[in-house]
Parts: structure tokens; C-alpha cells; sequence
């Protein structure tokens, strides 16, 4: 018996995904990039932007048309809105939401297939909570043997008006802590070099149960004492954080652990208050510039990244010159760009799309050439010193291989030692470009000295 | 640091509500009371209601005190709009969905023991403030509310008479004639005041420039708005 399936849109759906293999390949289903050798078709869904769900669509009237020919199921999971929920109940076989992922071997146990018994993921229970639980205690199987993603929350309660998010994965939730240490320890213990925890609003975790489970900082702080214990080298990442969730205790807390990896990731999406109003994004330039300050203080050496959205409705030029100057004024070392769509669903949706598509490009071109700009300028500041990266594969320059920084910079470095791919190494920068670096390999000792725990 | 208010939130409920009443205020707008079902928030957040087993929800600034037995959301009916007509069409007993609270429109303890409040709202962006000043009958406030018509003024008696200005542009009669913004414009605000404001889009960019031209700080400017 074999699978195919189709994953769509951000790190949180590729990490849905790791789990949804985990169930079928407990049933005795094998993994297949090819749909006509599938018994077993699925989706893992995103709602973020109509080309995704038009894709869905596509597949699916074609798998239902491959079933006059041979005996196939059919299911979709991830981000759903209500309204294509609906549509997708009857063109699927098997429609449900993501936390609902333990339940699918008795999906499909219904359906006649034969499975084995034995995998049932399902905790006692019904609720919501109930229900996250059980996707969250499903082992997921991961995509790289040394990078990982792990989810802490599920869903969000920040209503932006450009996100469609608490409507198709629903309200926050956290996931226990005591899972999230026992997947991070097994991780570290399997010698992972890079943990990424995930959530819609990573920040906030544990706001949503304020009492009875611990916030986000102390996670933290729990994930840093691993990291001591172990004596193994490794970087944690979090995404994505929202900036009035940022507190001095959580970036005073990465700033105590060496594991904590010293990047962070600050979407800003406007450097205009009234369309930051507009957006509902619950800061304003003041709040978000205290919190870069408390990020440059507290953690001199860390990199900053973020989003921004260009050309939202309503958004006048002016508004749009106040990002560029946020743009110049916190010298990002990068910054993820993206010309405002509307995403269906989302209270934006609503309101005309009132900036001209040309017009979007412009300010798309005129800030990417800024960015650009500042990142080669900071680039060129790490030329002639050393950093401790971890590499990440071949890259598509010949005979070099990739790695990145512990802040997340991109270093090219010529080697085509590949079983160096997925362990630190040390390298010399001796070049800079606008969105990345070229150096030298100068070592391969492993642990970096710096990384040695006192015992 | 500190980012605007606080992140106050208790439990999500999705829970079935029961419809108490339907209050009508003008030919359009109404006040919804439903069951409070231990549903606790706090002054100045919203819910999701919606009819019951329907997938169409919209956001509803709570109306109601923190202390009342009852939840009210104040509604208008929008033309065409499937949730507005619907919930008004709803009879005693009828269920209804809720979801909530949500929002970060609220007040700091400590700022409420020593600040001065300026609430500026246009239409129904009157509900939060009517929550706050119910739950908290101390506080230090003064109201401008916005409306195209006397009608408009919902349940005005609900504040302090001395401390609410209804701006009034399309009739005569209310306290001031014309929009709010041109009030704010002819009353400059006390730039230590903390300024609530709420309604739709255009009302609040526009008095957003003028509080901040008089000197008013972002950090003094709360906006939740509208759409």
C-alpha cells in the first residue's frame, strides 16, 4: 500500500505533515512521490493565499476522476476555512482537522481498508484539548536527520486583518511543556544540530492556560538547561514571534543560554502606526522600537529578521516611506517582503484592494534593493572573522558546500566533503554579497569549544 | 519594556449561548443579551457570536459590565449582512454561538487608579466603552461620541451626563454640531490623557493625526477598530 501526499504552504503545515507520515506509515502505507502507484492520496492544506486551495481543488477533481479507473481514498487536512471545509466534505473521502489526525486510522479502517492494529494515537476524551493532545503525541517523522520542527502551539488569537489563521487552524493553543521537553531531549539526544519550535504566535504560548502551564521564557529556559546537560552542540530557533509578546525575560533568557540560538525573528509588517491600526497588529512604532532596543542591548550579537507586507489597502505612499525608514532605521540582516494579496477569509478580504499591482511591485522592488543594500553592508562587517556554522547541504555553486550562522546568515564555503552536511564547523568569512557570504573551512572539531559544559 | 497593556485573557469558550432578549435601540441597532454561561473577560474585549450551527461568525465588542449576570453585544444591522440580521431575528430561548473573548482593548489596573481616560467612539464603537465605564464606575473618563443622529446615541444615560459629548452631523440637538474629529480639533486634548479610540477606519486615522499633533504620545493611543 502506498501514499502520496501533497503539502502545502508554511514550516507549521511541513511539520503537520511529519505527522500525518508517522500515522500512515504505522498502518503499513509506504511513501510514494508518484500518484498513479497511490492507494492513498492526501493533502495537508493552506488557506493563506487562493492559488494554494485553487491547487487543492485541481488535484482533487483530478484524483476523482482517477477513480473510475482504480480503487482510491482521498483525504485533505491542515488549513481549512469554513467555507471550503464544506466544499472539500464532498469532494474528499475523509475531511478533518489537523488535531483530529489521531483519529484517521479509524478514518480509514472505516473505509474496508485493512491496517494493522495497534497504531491508535487517540488520548481519552473529546474535547479540544483532548484532541490536540493526541496530534501532539503522535511521533512525527522527520524530513532531515539533523534539522527539526517542533510545534508548541496550535493556532493564534491575534486576529491581523491580512491573516486568515484563527479561522482555519482556530484559537491558540499550547501544547503541554512536558511534551515539548521530551521532544526536544529526544531530538538533542539523536544529535540534532537545529530545533525550530513553531507556532503562529510563538511568544504567547502558554498564555492561553496563564497557571497551569509555564510561559514562554521559562520554556526557554527549560530547552537551555537541556542544552547544559547534554554537553551537545546545538541551536534553538523560534517562529514566529509577535512583537507585543516579546518580553525582556524571554530575550534576557536566550541571552543566558549558548543553545539559544542568538536570532531573532521580529516581524514588523509596517513602519506606518495607522496601518499597523488597520492591520490590528496591537503595537505601534514606539512599542516596537523599545523592543528592538531592549533586542540590541540584550543581545548584542543576534541577527534580526523580519516581515513586511507592502501595498496593503489603504496604504499610501508616505505610509509607505515610514517602512522603508523603519527599514533603514533597525538595518535588518533580513527581511521576508511580500506584496500585500488578499487572503480569503481574512477580515481584509473585505475592503478593496485599492493599490494598484504595479504600484505593489515598485515598493516590492524599491525595498527589496534596500534591503539588499543594508544586508551587504552588515555582511561585509563579519568579513575576516570567524563563525561557527552548521551546514546545511551542497550548494548550487559547484564543489561548495552551504551552511548558515548561528544567526541565520548563509555561508558558502568550497568543500565537497558531504558528510560534513549536518555538523558544525568553523569557517573564515572571506567575502561578502547581498544576501549571503563566502568563506573558508578552517575546522571541523566538534564540540566548538565554546559549547564545552563545566562539569 | 512595555507593550500595550497587558496580554489579559482567560478561557476560550465555543460554547452554545441562549438568547435572552433582543433590545432594539434605533430602527438598525440593537443590543443582544445572551447567557453569560461563566464566560469571564475583561472590559473593552470582544466576542465571536454567530446563529447556532452556522460556520458565519463576526466580532462583537462586549456591551455588558464585568459584573453583570448576562452578556450583551450592541449590534448593527448591516444591509445584506447574513450574522446582524440574523441574531436579530433571534427570539428567547434561541441559541446562539460564542466565542471569546479576544482583544487587548482594555485598561491597566494602575493607570485606572491614576490616569485620565478620553474615550472617542463613532456608532457602536460606543460598546466597549459602555462595558468599561459599567465595570468600572470610578474610573476617570469623559466620552465623545460620534453619530450622524440623535437616534445614534445609544442608551447615552448609561454615562455620566457630564462627562459624554455627543457629536452630532446630520441633526441638530446633540451636544455638539458636527463630526468628532472637528471637536478634537476645537477642544485640544490634555496630552497626559490616555485616548481610547474605536469606531470605523477613517474616524480614528483621522483623529489619530490630530491627538498625536497635539502632542498626545503613541504610547497614549489605544485604537480598536471597526470594519
Amino acid at each position: 500500500m502506498k501514499y502520496c501526499l501533497m503539502q502545502l504552504g508554511c514550516q507549521m503545515n511541513q511539520s503537520d505533515g511529519e505527522r500525518v507520515r508517522t500515522v500512515l506509515e504505522g498502518l503499513g502505507y509506504t511513501q510514494t512521490e508518484d500518484e498513479d502507484e497511490a492507494s492513498l492520496l492526501g493533502v495537508v492544506s493552506c488557506s493563506v493565499r487562493q492559488k494554494a486551495i485553487d491547487k487543492v481543488y485541481a488535484k482533487i477533481h483530478k484524483w476523482n476522476l482517477a477513480k473510475h479507473q482504480r480503487s482510491l481514498l482521498t483525504f485533505v487536512t491542515g488549513c481549512m476555512l469554513p467555507a471550503d471545509r464544506v466544499k472539500f466534505l464532498k469532494l474528499f473521502d475523509l475531511v478533518f482537522p489537523i488535531n483530529e489526525l489521531p483519529q484517521l486510522p479509524d478514518l480509514i479502517r472505516q473505509y474496508g481498508v485493512p491496517t494493522p492494529a495497534g497504531i491508535d494515537a487517540a488520548v481519552p476524551g473529546d474535547s479540544l484539548a483532548d484532541s490536540a493532545r493526541g496530534f501532539w503525541h503522535i511521533r512525527p517523522t522527520y524530513a532531515s536527520g539533523f534539522e527539526a520542527y517542533v510545534p508548541i502551539q496550535n493556532g493564534c488569537d491575534k486576529f491581523c486583518t491580512f491573516c486568515a489563521v484563527p479561522y482555519t487552524r482556530g484559537r491558540e493553543v499550547s501544547r503541554p511543556s512536558e511534551e515539548i521537553l521530551a521532544e526536544v531531549e529526544s531530538l538533542v539526544e539523536r544529535g540534532y544540530a537545529s530545533i525550530t519550535l513553531l507556532g503562529q504566535n510563538v511568544n504567547s504560548y502558554g498564555l492561553d492556560k496563564r497557571g497551569s502551564e509555564m510561559p514562554f521564557a521559562r520554556l526557554l529556559g527549560e530547552i537551555g538547561e537541556i542544552g547544559k546537560r547534554s554537553g551537545r552542540e546545538f541551536w534553538v530557533y523560534f517562529t514566529s514571534p509577535h512583537p507585543r509578546d516579546m518580553t525582556d525575560e524571554v530575550l534576557e533568557t536566550i541571552a543566558s543560554y549558548p543553545h539559544l540560538a542568538k536570532q531573532i525573528h521580529l516581524p514588523v509588517q509596517s513602519g506606518d502606526d495607522k496601518v499597523l491600526i488597520r492591520m490590528n497588529r496591537n503595537y505601534r512604532m514606539e512599542q516596537y522600537r523599545t523592543v528592538v532596543q531592549s533586542v540590541r542591548s540584550l543581545l548584542p550579537t543576534a541577527t534580526l529578521f523580519t516581515d513586511i507586507i507592502v501595498g496593503f489597502t489603504g496604504e499610501s505612499v508616505e505610509q509607505f516611506e515610514k517602512t522603508r525608514s523603519a527599514l533603514r532605521e533597525f538595518r535588518y540582516n533580513m527581511a521576508y517582503i511580500a506584496m500585500y494579496s488578499p487572503r480569503p477569509g481574512a477580515a481584509s478580504a473585505r475592503w478593496n484592494d485599492d493599490v494598484a499591482h504595479e504600484e505593489k511591485k515598485r515598493r516590492l522592488h524599491e525595498l527589496s534593493a534596500e534591503l539588499q543594500a543594508i544586508s551587504l553592508e552588515r555582511n561585509r562587517e563579519m568579513v575576516g572573522q570567524s563563525y561557527r556554522v552548521l551546514v546545511s547541504g551542497r550548494d548550487r555553486l559547484a564543489g561548495h558546500l552551504s551552511a548558515r550562522t548561528e544567526g541565520k546568515i548563509i555561508v558558502r564555503f568550497p568543500s565537497e566533503d558531504e558528510s560534513l552536511i549536518g555538523r558544525f564547523v568553523d569557517v573564515r568569512i572571506s567575502d561578502a554579497a547581498e544576501m549571503s557570504v563566502a568563506g573558508e573551512l578552517i575546522a571541523t572539531r566538534e564540540p566548538a569549544l565554546s559549547f564545552r559544559v563545566e562539569r | 519594556m512595555e507593550i500595550i497593556g497587558t496580554s489579559k485573557r482567560t478561557s476560550v469558550k465555543g460554547l452554545t449561548h441562549r438568547v435572552h432578549e433582543v433590545r432594539p435601540l434605533s430602527l438598525t441597532a440593537y443590543v443582544l443579551r445572551i447567557d453569560r454561561d461563566g464566560l469571564e473577560f475583561e472590559p473593552g474585549q470582544y466576542v465571536n457570536v454567530g446563529p447556532h450551527d452556522s460556520i458565519a461568525m463576526r466580532e462583537y465588542s462586549i456591551y455588558s459590565g464585568k459584573d453583570d449576570d448576562f452578556l450583551e453585544v450592541l449590534i448593527k444591522e448591516v444591509e445584506g449582512g447574513l450574522v446582524s440580521r440574523a441574531l436579530k431575528g433571534c427570539r428567547p430561548g434561541d441559541p446562539v454561538s460564542v466565542e471569546g473573548p479576544f482583544g487587548f482593548f482594555v485598561t491597566d489596573g494602575d493607570e485606572r487608579a491614576e490616569g485620565s481616560y478620553l474615550f472617542i467612539a463613532s456608532g457602536t464603537g460606543i460598546s466597549p466603552f459602555h462595558c468599561l465605564v459599567r465595570s468600572y464606575p470610578g474610573m476617570d473618563y469623559s466620552v465623545l461620541h460620534g453619530v450622524r443622529t440623535l437616534s445614534e446615541r445609544y442608551e447615552r444615560e448609561s454615562f455620566d451626563a457630564a462627562r459624554y459629548v455627543s457629536c452630532v452631523s446630520r441633526e441638530e440637538g446633540g451636544d455638539y454640531s458636527g463630526r468628532v474629529t472637528q471637536y478634537l480639533r476645537d477642544h485640544p486634548v490634555d496630552p497626559t490623557s490616555l485616548c481610547y479610540l474605536c469606531g470605523n477606519c477613517d474616524m480614528i486615522y483621522e483623529a489619530f493625526d490630530i491627538l498625536r499633533s497635539q502632542g498626545v504620545p503613541g504610547s497614549h493611543l489605544f485604537a480598536e477598530v471597526y470594519f
